[in-house]
């Protein structure tokens, strides 16, 4: 799931480096929105502005792990 | 009163404890602001008639540097935070060659027509009645806080400190839209009203992502204004729903015309594209090419150093602009696009020119095109259409970090295309006008 994510965002966001460790202070209001969309697109998962925190955000583990939690959530 | 800093002298002394700046980490009352501000002014008194550029921020040092400016009787060039330094030494060069009028407190960059970007002149009377206009049209009062999150030089949010400061209001800066938990923790802060600037992209976030917050919101938003770029009607009644009891603007405005009307659209009507009718210190009119045409005291005083273009645009004190647009029986204006080819992203203009020569320089596209497109949640966004030459392929994150070397970000494209062949017209120009 990582490295899928990684490439979905890597496409979506091409100025972004979505390996920083600090990648929440990387984007715009633009990245975020495109990340919340992708992401509840390709993963049936609702996306909300509650989850776009620095820290559901801060790194690429960070997101794969607010996926997942929303995927067993969704079950 | 001659300059907004007479009103922050006046309000240091009325209103001394009242916060005047509140972050999310800080607030600075009116006489801590005003202790600030006559403080850092004192240290820049060999700047007088000079202009000092410098980076934007939504912080209170920015304010206290951009006041400062003004009390020492300096010219603020106040440019985007991230803005190469390259472009920053290049204007402050160039600025340094202009002789700028005595009663210029701004010059503010705009995006022009060919790529070049305009140093708008703005005068101390034109931001007093940039700031009169919305105290009286948009209602401010002593008791609202006023939420900024857009980028402080551009005159969307700059233009929104002059009312706030005449009325001895509070201002709550944030550092964009990206953190909509920061946004919602700003209507939070303790105060019976509170208020905004969102362009429409903004809006479309929150409505996409936190529609039900928002309307917890709706008996304290005293109103909510926007403008920069058009605003769609599906948004438009699902905020009149949501906040029913709200004032909803959507103001006609541009750093060279200044702020000049406005419409309310949690009316009945809810009219798409309407700006209303003119505040007290504007005027407008539409030629017979549509073109909107601007008077009064909120008017630019020129752009810096190129009186061949004020001439252009600027004569007899009426402004003509890039807009199209009609009037109404009831003298409300509407706005029908433009005459050019500024592509308006985000409430940001760019123009196309300017992302395809620097694109160029890279070498190995033989032609782009800068286009607009439409992205589901902020609009419009830039598209780059590229033609390759013989044997190399398209890599999209290399051309970006290309291309950001050498623009602002909102300049930057957020989609690439590569084509066999950019469309042009008779006369061998791109063809514009067939991607729109």
């Amino acid at each position: 799931m990582k490295q899928h994510i990684r490439e979905l965002l890597e496409e979506a966001l091409p100025l972004v480096d979505i390996d920083s460790d600090f990648l929440f202070s990387e984007l715009d209001s633009l990245g975020v929105t495109t990340i919340l969309m992708i992401l509840s697109k390709e993963y049936d998962i609702v996306l909300e502005a509650e989850d776009a925190t620095p820290k559901n955000l801060k790194t690429l583990d960070a997101i794969v792990a607010m996926v997942t939690h929303k995927i067993a959530d969704r079950k | 009163m001659k300059t907004i800093e007479d009103f922050l002298c006046r309000n240091a002394r009325l209103y001394a404890d009242q916060p005047a700046i509140v972050t999310p980490c800080d607030t600075i009352t009116y006489a801590e602001l005003w202790q600030q501000v006559s403080a850092k002014a004192r240290t820049m008194a060999a700047l007088r008639g000079r202009a000092v550029v410098f980076r934007g921020s939504q912080t209170a040092d920015f304010l206290v540097h951009y006041f400062a400016i003004h009390l020492a009787g300096a010219v603020a060039v106040p440019l985007e935070h991230d803005v190469p330094d390259s472009r920053l030494t290049e204007l402050e060069t160039e600025l340094s060659h202009c002789m700028l009028p005595a009663d210029v407190a701004d010059v503010l960059y705009t995006t022009g027509t060919t790529g070049r970007s305009k140093g708008v002149m703005v005068s101390h009377r034109a931001i007093l009645a940039n700031s009169d206009n919305l105290v009286k049209a948009l209602n401010f009062s002593h008791d609202l806080v006023f939420v900024i999150c857009g980028p402080m030089n551009h005159i969307g949010c700059l233009s929104k400190v002059y009312p706030v400061v005449q009325c001895g209001a509070t201002l709550y800066l944030l550092e964009g839209m990206k953190d909509l938990n920061a946004f919602y923790q700003a209507l939070d802060y303790p105060c019976a009203k509170a208020a905004t600037f969102l362009v429409p992209a903004s809006i479309r976030m929150l409505l996409t992502f936190s529609a039900d917050r928002l309307q917890t919101y709706a008996a304290k938003l005293d109103f909510i204004e926007t403008g920069a770029a058009p605003i769609a009607q599906t948004d438009m009644r699902q905020l009149c729903r949501l906040l029913p009891h709200s004032r909803l603007y959507n103001t006609y405005a541009s750093t060279e015309t200044g702020i000049i009307a406005t419409y309310n659209f949690n009316d009945s009507h809810c009219f798409e594209g309407c700006v209303g009718t003119a505040m007290p210190h504007a005027r407008f009119t539409v030629d017979s090419d549509r073109r909107i045409r601007c008077q009064g005291d909120t008017l630019m005083s020129g752009y810096a150093g190129n009186e061949a273009l004020t001439a252009s645009v600027l004569t007899d004190g009426e402004l003509l602009t890039a807009d199209l647009g009609r009037v109404d029986a009831e003298g409300r204006l509407h706005l029908m696009g433009r005459s050019d080819d500024i592509i308006n992203t985000g409430g940001l203009k760019v123009a196309p020119e300017e992302v395809e020569k620097a694109a160029l320089a890279m070498g190995n596209i033989a032609e782009c095109l800068c286009v607009a497109a439409n992205h589901p949640v902020v609009g419009t966004v830039l598209r780059l259409l590229v033609v390759m030459r013989p044997g190399h392929e398209l890599k999209a994150r290399e051309l970006t970090r290309h291309l950001r070397e050498r623009l602002e970000a909102y300049k930057v494209p957020m989609l690439y295309e590569q084509v066999e062949a950019i469309r042009k017209t008779f006369n061998g120009k791109p063809d514009r006008k067939s991607y729109r």
